[in-house]
């Protein structure tokens, strides 16, 4: 069947339109770390034993116990009150949330139902509205092309980052973690930016290789966990920023940026969040792997032949699984395990990026040649 | 914060445990390694160097085999048109040594060993010995002019098909080319030199199986 | 007020939030002896006065302890020390970290180089253009990383070490599988996530009824005077070590193939067959323990191929699909069966597959030599060395021409078009084919037993003769001087490269890939988790029941919701019971 040319164009009308909502969003998420309320005291909902007194915790000024009350209480960002500790500069060594939060951060300033201002509602809205028209342009690509709009480069790309924005909107609405939307729009814009410009393929059939109903099995999964993989990166750094900030107050040096990271929460939250989000990908990414073996073995006779590709897929996997073994091993959590699973997402965009543009094998179906 | 890990005399697991853990899992160990490690070394090593280098042979199997007489296997039933176009078969020369060299005119090993094929069987009698050729993947105008350059006049089967070796592949395959197979009186295979032959080592070799009562 | 309490599963370092192999019933980490912490972990606390199998699946013995542990024991001899110190080391977290590690560091160099197993060419070529660099890496094996020493040791060394974690913590589950849950804490407030009513009850059925509710939601259920503990998720110890476990049959799964299985490679011109022999193969990579006579004895034709082309639009030339129209028999003598042959469509002939991979074109020539004989007359497989034009180079070589040996070296354009004075293809369909050789002539160096390659001359002996090398049609004949010959251009086929692969650790290795994701799924999505009820008498006749909860590695979270469902679930069938109510405190 000849490609549909003008669902095509369609297609981009709608990926490029996505683009610069995200882009207000951004903004929007922006405008709320600047000029944003930041979250008045309210009545704590902790599920806390009544010995250590969540009544109290209600009173203005933050006192130690109570702050410890609130960690102590909700294990479940989304689940407990707010932090009671009002105006935040009250940040000295409430030290609830362990050892690694030295953050100047009230230590109920958490994942909690604080007061949604204008700016994250607008912020929100619009990252919905961006990804109903990304889901758009995807969906019409499909239809241009006949097939699963995933089959070259441009398409992988749009197709993960509509799954990231839509990952992240899912756990940023559950968890409250509006925090995440300046960091991941922004990646959003740039990397989709990037494919519009420079990655764009026009819409095409597929070469015979990719003719498999495996091409929606195999490339879905690995889609699906990179989009996954990719939000659980921006956690990842932005845990680092802050504990990097911890660190400086808690050694009594000067640190920048205080109204941005103030309004984060505590380090040991982002690197849950991090870890529940990689836990997430992990086995999509074992299945797209495993995908693509069965597909491989269908098509070239052998279910793993080392081919680039493939090699830089094993690399991620270990590497995210050397992460998982290192949050369970002393000494290797926190900082540690989060440059690893940066690592992690590092060799995934280095397979993406390099090896599958530059360096020769069964794999470069990249269609930038 | 919490207290750090402390030493401790290490403490011994039951001694159940121990049993068991001796009993599977050190052999369970031992095979894994052992499995992996010769599944690794198998595989670069044991590779046939490509026909798009003028030859092939599976390494490891190149050189001589020889059968002793009570444990030959039967060569199997060979019929096919030569290049001249006549009909041949195997069966027929029951009762002479048969020498099978299995070539090709782009093979350079086959080309270098061609000259003391064609003097061997200018020196046996083909009463006694008779020579055959079994080409592989060459065009008839390629292969006979091969055997104009070598002077080769035994006749040779045109086998574009591989046909001929796979009627050999129950019994002794050829592993490669060239391949020369020795045949009996009685039609049972007793020796097969994969890679070039050498005048004096294929001339003793068909000497002693001449020899041999029938 | 009780003192401050650092629950676990808070910060990043506590030791009791352990996610992955921590070991399996009640250790938690560094300090853990069997004492009861006077930390945080409520886990440990809860773990006090457990059974004596409880406590003795505890002993940490060959447990994923951060390999601090080890002090002499004063029992055993040295040599038994360092050995039993070397074993420990290798079965720690730490060294799986590192040697999981190595395994992805060693795979880069395996990613980046060529390989001698997949493209020994271009490690060739990768030779000759680095001169001095290219043996220092041949020598660390690195153009041959994933069978090299080196790796194998990693790999080798990192699944000893999961077999020395594994196989004690199998046994110990195993052994652990009917244990009961241990006895309830004193202080259930103390516990991460608690609630306490009050009920007119009296304590036996408040407790009577919160098991029976626990009991009913398929929880591990031990009521003893007093209090009820209980406990569900056995399960993902079990997840854990499956995964584990499936990791090794992957590698048993690899071994086998490398051992009884075997890859080769064929290309076919259309019109010709082949069988299924090493001598018919252009490639052979036999497993270790695979013989040339263990090839089943198939042959097959290449009846026709045709590849078709993107004829218009943004993506022209780009190839749209492959057939090719076999004819197989499974052995000498069997009935001839038709086989469409495509990518991604193999064939299957005696569990051993036949895939199509790539195709080309092969132009036929017939040379005449100065005597007046034909002395080549057949297709010559050109290797195309550009995708867009399907440019194609190859050789011809006539070493039985008279009275000199004869060489051809040029191209074959399916689509030729003027470019500027230089021909070049523009699309990949044979719409105007064309072959434009050189000519040499001289000893080709074929009758020294060297091996060469048939794609390419060796011009060492050979002198180019006076011919330009114009664009021949079909038909068209390039006369050669001094006599020596003609050859003429005839027509061209098309060929395809097969792969012809057999490995009997395919179905193995799906087997074990299916086990590894279920464990994987299973040991993330089930939690260990335990729920305490106490109820004793309280001032005014009242029960006062106390439920506690704590998970096990839930930084998945998610229990927190399931305790307050059950807590909730328990208070209501208590409150069957009450009379003027109280509010709930500490809701």
């Amino acid at each position: 069947m000849p490609v549909n040319t003008g669902l095509a164009h369609v297609s981009n009308d709608f990926l490029l339109f996505a683009v610069a909502v995200y882009a207000v969003a951004m903004l929007a998420y922006a405008c709320d770390f600047a000029f944003g309320k930041k979250p008045a005291p309210a009545v704590v909902k902790a599920r806390v034993p009544e010995l250590v007194g969540a009544k109290a915790a209600t009173a203005p000024s933050a006192t130690g116990p109570a702050g410890a009350a609130a960690p102590a209480g909700a294990d479940d960002p989304g689940s407990a009150g707010p932090g009671p500790a009002g105006p935040g500069t009250d940040g000295s060594g409430a030290g609830g949330t362990g050892p690694s939060a030295g953050v100047s951060v009230p230590p109920g300033q958490r994942l909690g139902r604080g007061p949604v201002g204008f700016w994250v509602t607008a912020a929100v809205i619009l990252t919905s509205v961006g990804l109903a028209a990304h889901i758009t342009g995807v969906v019409t690509r499909g239809l241009a092309v006949h097939r699963l709009p995933w089959g070259d480069m441009y398409e992988f790309v749009t197709a993960l980052t509509c799954v990231a924005v839509t990952f992240f909107l899912a756990a940023m609405i559950r968890y409250r973690a509006y925090y995440l939307g300046l960091f991941v729009m922004a990646a959003v814009v740039l990397v989709l930016g990037l494919a519009e410009t420079v990655i764009y393929t026009p819409a095409g059939p597929l070469v015979p290789a990719l003719q498999s109903y495996w091409l929606a099995i195999h490339v879905t999964a690995m889609t699906l966990a990179t989009g996954v993989f990719f939000v659980a990166a921006v956690i990842g750094v932005t845990y680092l920023v802050v504990d990097r900030h911890g660190r400086r107050i808690a050694a009594g040096r000067p640190a920048g940026a205080d109204g941005i990271l103030r309004r984060l929460p505590g380090a040991a939250e982002l690197d849950r969040l991090a870890y529940r989000t990689v836990i997430f990908g992990f086995p999509i990414w074992t299945f797209g792997v495993m995908a693509g073996a069965i597909w491989a073995d269908s098509a070239w006779g052998s279910y793993w032949s080392w081919d680039p590709t493939e090699t830089w897929a094993f690399i991620t996997w270990v590497v995210y699984a050397c992460f998982l073994h290192a949050r369970a091993t002393a000494g290797w959590r926190g900082r540690r395990a989060a440059i690893i699973q940066l690592t992690g997402f590092g060799c995934l965009l280095f397979n993406v990026l390099v090896v599958s543009l530059f360096v020769p094998g069964l794999h470069s179906y990249a269609g930038l040649h | 914060m919490f207290p750090r890990a402390s030493k401790h005399s290490p403490s011994k697991p039951s001694a159940i445990q121990r049993r068991v853990i001796r009993a599977v899992g050190v052999p369970a160990a031992l095979a894994a390694v052992a499995l992996a490690a010769a599944a690794c070394s198998g595989g670069a090593t044991a590779q046939q160097t490509a026909v798009g280098n003028g030859s092939s042979f599976v390494t490891g199997s190149y050189g001589t085999t020889v059968f002793r007489p009570g444990s030959r296997p039967t060569a199997p039933r060979i019929t096919g048109t030569t290049l001249t176009g006549t009909r041949f078969a195997l069966a027929a020369d029951r009762g002479s040594v048969v020498v099978l060299n299995f070539w090709g005119s782009w093979c350079t090993p086959c080309r270098e060993e061609a000259p003391a094929l064609g003097a061997l069987a200018q020196h046996f009698s083909p009463a006694s010995v008779r020579f055959v050729g079994v080409d592989i993947r060459d065009d008839p105008a390629s292969a006979e002019a091969f055997m104009r350059t070598f002077r080769i006049t035994y006749p040779s089967l045109n086998d574009p098909n591989d046909a001929v070796a796979l009627d050999f592949s129950g019994t002794v395959p050829p592993a490669g080319i060239p391949t020369t197979l020795v045949i009996d009186r009685t039609g049972k295979i007793a020796a097969r030199i994969v890679g070039g032959v050498s005048y004096n080592g294929l001339r003793a070799l068909i000497a002693q199986v001449l020899a041999e009562r029938a | 007020m009780t003192g401050l309490r650092i629950p676990p599963e808070v910060g990043p370092d506590t030791p009791a939030s352990g996610e992955f192999p921590q070991a399996a019933t009640g250790e938690a980490g560094p300090g853990r002896d069997g004492r009861p912490e006077a930390g945080p972990s409520g886990w440990d606390a809860a773990e006090s006065g457990s059974s004596p199998s409880a406590s003795a699946a505890a002993k940490p013995a060959p447990a994923r302890a951060d390999g601090a542990r080890g002090g002499p024991g004063g029992s055993s001899p040295p040599g038994q020390y360092w050995l039993r110190w070397g074993w420990r080391q290798l079965t720690s977290m730490r060294t799986a970290l590192i040697l999981l590690f190595l395994l992805a560091v060693g795979s880069v160099p395996g990613s980046l180089l060529p390989q001698d197993g997949t493209n020994p060419a271009a490690v060739s070529q990768y030779y000759a253009a680095h001169k001095t660099l290219a043996p220092i890496l041949g020598r660390l094996s690195l153009f041959n990383v994933f069978g090299a020493p080196w790796f194998a040791a990693i790999y080798l060394l990192l699944f000893l070490s999961l077999i020395g974690c594994v196989l004690p913590r199998t046994v110990r589950m195993v052994g652990s599988a009917r244990q009961p849950p241990p006895r309830a804490p004193r202080h259930l407030t103390r516990l991460p996530l608690s609630d306490s009513f009050r009920t007119t009850l009296t304590p036996e059925a408040a407790l009577e009824s919160a098991a029976a509710m626990l009991s009913g939601k398929r929880f591990r259920v031990r009521a003893e005077p007093g209090w009820v503990a209980a406990e569900k998720g056995y399960l993902r110890e079990a997840g854990n070590l499956l995964f584990h476990i499936a990791l090794l049959g992957v590698l048993v799964s690899i071994a086998m193939g490398g051992l009884y299985g075997y890859k080769a490679d064929r290309l076919l011109v259309e019109g010709t067959s082949f069988s299924n022999t090493v001598t018919a193969l252009d490639e052979f990579y036999p497993g270790r323990l695979v013989s040339p006579g263990d090839l089943p004895p198939f042959s097959l034709t290449l009846d026709h191929f045709s590849a078709s082309y993107v004829m218009s639009g943004n993506l022209l030339g780009q190839p749209s699909s492959f057939n090719a129209a076999v004819t197989y028999s499974a052995a000498p003598g069997d009935p001839a069966h038709r086989y469409a042959l495509a990518v991604n469509h193999p064939l299957n002939v005696d569990n051993v597959r036949v895939f199509l991979i790539g195709h080309g074109y092969a132009p036929e020539f017939r040379v005449t030599d100065g005597t007046g004989h034909v002395v080549f007359d057949g297709p010559v497989p050109f290797i195309p060395v550009e995708t867009s034009g399907f440019t194609s180079e190859g050789a011809i070589k006539v070493p039985d021409a008279d009275p000199e040996q004869l060489g051809f070296f040029g191209v074959f354009l399916p689509t030729t078009v003027n470019d500027g004075g230089r021909l070049v293809s523009d699309f990949p369909a044979p719409l105007r084919p064309r072959v434009s050789l050189i000519s040499y002539a001289g000893n080709l160096n074929m009758n020294s037993g060297t091996p060469q390659s048939v794609y390419a001359l060796n011009y060492a002996g050979l002198h180019q003769l006076a011919v330009p090398p114009q664009p021949l049609a079909a038909g068209q004949s390039i006369k050669l001087p001094h006599g020596l010959g003609t050859l003429t251009y005839l027509g061209y086929r098309q060929w395809v490269s097969l792969a012809i692969t057999y490995d009997p650790g395919t179905l193995p290795a799906l087997v074990a890939g299916i086990a590894v994701l279920a464990g994987l799924l299973l040991s993330f999505m089930v939690r260990r988790r335990r729920v305490f009820v106490r109820a004793q008498a309280g001032e005014g006749g009242d029960t006062v029941v106390d439920v506690g909860g704590l998970s096990r590695s839930d930084a998945a979270g998610g229990f927190d919701d399931e305790f307050s469902g059950l807590a909730a679930a328990i208070r209501g069938r208590l409150e069957v019971g009450r009379g003027d109510h109280d509010p709930p405190k500490g809701e």
